[in-house]
């Protein structure tokens, strides 16, 4: 299950600028991140609430392989690559940037609405300012295109599902369906008219698949991807456990993702190679829950979802 | 809340009707049964009839607060909690929480974090494990049953309950599904490994991991405590300062263990009281863990504080024996003669030489036996010499400063062996105790009344009560045999000749 050395590297990987800045404070900071977006004392259930299947999804133990999952999606799409690539400081300050991305996520899934939609207003304004021409395919692109932010969307949504059905709960199929539709709001929040945005699981797999010509590994993809599998700069114990989150991810890609990024097909995920996995986000988990606020938040959701149940 | 309301009625009325109405869920039907076998168990169970009702409310009394709000309610909710290394971390956790120095903030916080994100059993979970194991429901295996946890325990929770003879009881009921994910967990030896090497640096981890593996697969066997504890229980039966509550047989299973519901003071409350107090509660606790482990060859591998009641006059009880570690006679020999020929021959090269044959000290080390002397002297420091001394929280602190003290000489040819990794956790451990009640007592002389090679005469009081004790239960055995026939009997004192004559002066003149 070890993947192979990524072996077709595209081409023009002279495009790069600088290199990536070390991943120090990677779980600190996405914890932290995490623990912001969980209010305590929230005027509303938000968009979702304690009884929706995104709230008891969230504290499974596969998120950290649908995040990274997601991450390498996403940048197979050229334009999206290429903002996040040349805008958002993701080179000088990479776990800067997935600590707003994991702050964003958290606070539109658990916040109240009010929190929620400032957030999702931020987002947006930030997004106008993005536009540029990808170096790679010479195309115009703006991040608040609905396209590529569908596609971020989409990818994130499909990755949660992944994830949880190789290393995690699985959800049931109703349940599956449930979460794409209760996702619909978050694409939305960002600017993705509710018409566009797939609203079941077959219809994101359409979707997904109608997007898959335009998808292709860029220099910056493929320097991205080699820097989230590997981070340079954290410490030891995180970093050894990182080589299962890594294994976990690639073994959740779908076999065009991998082809695109240079892999073979995999191979058959053993019983006790995910049951390693699995202990490893295990530990990965423990590791989290024991930065400061974390338990803290899990513990007002669960006492909140608790709560709805009973109701 | 509301839950907590209804716990305070029942302590303050100690009716049984209040427990009915906390568990109004469980309909009126099991309420009936509950109050006619609590009227049945009222008639037969007189003996008990005094303290139990005590007992009962004051356990209730001294409820940790759990939160109840987030209780698991299915065996699904204990494996995401527990399952996926997070049970074994939190064991690691446990045996770690005594050497604390050894850690990293960061781990250290880690660890006592995960401890605080095990919620409870909701009843109904806690209930129905009762059930599988007991084959009826708490409330009719019980005359009272209090759905509400006392207390956490490691793997488990503990209720307070009255027996339907009218004892007071601690039921320790374990987490469904535990014991199968901690050992499917425990099987990762490369992942505990990395882990542990982060834990504890300085140790050796495949030593450790064994260890570990070992003991957590004892501890999740809940007969195994239940037979430790019945085997001290009967070692110490009429002790004048220990007391070990007994084991309910009939009421313990492998997932269950009930023994009797005992009452005293908290460590933390201990600490408050009169320094002649808490010196004659630490030489009990002195006294047992070395009579414990030179007579009974056994040594309670968790020496937290929260695992004794206090009652003063040094009488204390012993909680808690999922951790036991049972000696050999060859594991506990080398043990005996370090000692010996440090602090009773002073002879430094045949205490190295014991080191070495131990295992603890790499033979032909370029060290001079004056430097590993001088390393290992601080584990002995209060025994070496004869006099009070007081067990300093400095002391301690530096006790286990040295013990991973990484740039000392000696460390690189030292080593724990593995049947006494435990030991040395559990030994720092004591330290710890001691040295947070800034114990005074002359403890080489009370050292000396237990060691086998010198039995020395009783020095304090209550060594005098306890000479008497050991007089009692010789003759008692000697004239009627009765203790004989109690299962799992061994108080260890035909190994107790048996070591005695190992250490007898003329055999050990002729030691290499």
């Amino acid at each position: 299950m070890r993947p192979a050395e990524p072996g077709r590297m595209p081409e023009a990987t002279q495009v790069t600028t600088d290199p990536y800045a070390a991943a120090t404070g990677l779980v600190a900071r996405s914890a932290a991140a995490y623990a912001s977006g969980v209010p305590e004392a929230p005027a509303d259930d938000g968009f979702f609430g304690p009884g929706s299947v995104t709230w008891r999804m969230s504290a499974d133990l596969a998120a950290p392989i649908a995040g990274l999952r997601a991450l390498l999606l996403q940048a197979l799409h050229p334009l999206a690559m290429a903002g996040v690539d040349e805008h958002s400081g993701w080179r000088e300050d990479p776990v800067g940037r997935l600590a707003a991305t994991s702050a964003y996520v958290s606070v539109i899934s658990f916040g109240d609405k009010a929190a929620a939609e400032r957030a999702a207003g931020r987002v947006r304004g930030i997004h106008q300012r993005i536009r540029g021409v990808d170096r790679v395919t010479g195309r115009p692109y703006a991040a608040s295109d609905p396209a590529l932010l569908l596609w971020v969307h989409a990818a994130l949504v499909e990755s949660a599902l992944a994830a949880r059905r190789i290393f995690g709960t699985p959800l049931s199929d109703g349940d599956s369906d449930g979460y794409v539709a209760e996702m619909v709001v978050a694409a939305e929040l960002v600017g993705v008219p509710r018409t566009q945005i797939p609203a079941s699981v077959a219809g994101l797999q359409r979707y997904i698949s109608s997007v898959l010509p335009e998808l292709r590994c860029t220099p910056a993809a493929s320097e991205s991807m080699a820097y989230l599998l590997d981070p340079p700069g954290l410490p030891e114990d995180i970093a050894e456990i990182w080589q299962d989150v890594r294994d976990g991810a690639i073994a959740a890609l779908p076999e065009w993702a991998l082809a695109m990024y240079g892999y073979g097909p995999p191979g058959p995920l053993t019983p006790g190679r995910r049951t390693e996995i699995r202990q490893a986000l295990g530990v990965l988990d423990a590791v989290f829950i024991g930065e400061p606020g974390v338990l803290e938040a899990r513990q007002r959701l669960t006492s909140r979802m608790r709560a709805a149940r009973i109701a | 809340m509301r839950r907590r309301l209804l716990a305070a009625v029942t302590i303050a009325g100690g009716a049984a009707v209040a427990v009915a109405v906390a568990r109004r869920r469980l309909g009126r039907l099991r309420l009936e049964r509950g109050l006619s076998a609590l009227q049945l168990a009222a008639r037969g169970g007189m003996r008990y009839a005094g303290s139990a009702p005590r007992l009962f409310a004051a356990a209730g009394e001294h409820r940790q607060q759990l939160r109840q709000d987030l209780a698991l309610q299915t065996a699904e909710d204990v494996a995401a909690t527990l399952g996926t290394m997070k049970g074994v971390l939190m064991k690691i956790g446990q045996m770690a929480s005594y050497i604390d120095d050894g850690l990293s903030p960061s781990v250290r916080r880690t660890l006592s974090r995960l401890q605080d994100s095990v919620p409870p059993m909701s009843a109904e979970l806690a209930a129905a494990v009762v059930e599988s194991e007991l084959g009826m429901p708490p409330e009719r295996a019980f005359a009272r049953w209090d759905p509400e946890p006392i207390a956490a325990a490691s793997i488990g929770q503990v209720h307070r309950a009255i027996t339907l003879d009218g004892r007071a009881v601690a039921v320790k009921v374990q987490y469904p599904g535990i014991a199968e994910t901690i050992a499917a967990d425990l099987e990762n030896v490369a992942l505990l490994r990395r882990m542990l090497r982060i834990t504890a640096p300085s140790q050796d981890v495949d030593g450790l991991i064994a260890e570990l593996s070992l003991r957590v697969s004892e501890e999740l066997d809940y007969r195994r405590e239940a037979a430790n504890q019945r085997l001290l229980a009967a070692y110490y039966q009429g002790h004048p300062t220990i007391s070990i509550p007994a084991i309910i047989d009939e009421l313990s299973t492998p997932r269950i263990v009930t023994s009797e519901l005992a009452d005293g003071v908290r460590f933390a409350e201990l600490a408050t009281w009169p320094q002649h107090e808490r010196d004659l509660a630490a030489e009990t606790i002195y006294r047992f863990v070395f009579r414990s482990l030179y007579e009974v060859h056994a040594f309670n591998g968790d020496p937290h504080p929260g695992n004794y009641l206090f009652h003063g006059g040094g009488r204390v009880t012993f909680l808690d024996f999922g951790l036991v570690k049972h000696f050999t006679t060859d594991e506990l020999k080398p043990l005996m003669q370090m000692v010996r020929h440090l602090c009773v021959d002073n002879d430094p090269e045949a205490f190295r030489a014991s080191l070495e044959s131990a295992g603890f000290l790499r033979a032909g080390a370029p060290l001079s036996t004056e430097t590993v002397v001088e390393h290992l002297a601080v584990f002995y420091d209060m025994i070496r010499t004869p006099g009070d001394r007081t067990i300093t929280g400095d002391y301690s602190s530096a006790v286990v400063r040295r013990f991973f003290d990484v740039r000392s000489p000696v460390t690189a040819y030292a080593s724990i062996p593995r049947s006494y990794v435990i030991l040395q956790r559990i030994n720092l451990g004591l330290f710890g105790l001691l040295g947070g009640l800034s114990a005074t007592a002359n403890w080489r002389a009370i050292a000396e009344e237990i060691w086998p090679f010198v039995q020395g005469p009783a020095s304090t009081p209550m060594g005098e009560a306890e000479a008497a004790w050991r007089a009692a239960r010789v003759t008692g055995r000697l004239s009627s045999g009765r203790e004989s026939s109690a299962p799992n009997r061994d108080d260890g004192s035909g190994v107790w000749k048996a070591i005695a004559r190992q250490f007898s002066p003329e055999e050990s003149a002729h030691d290499p």
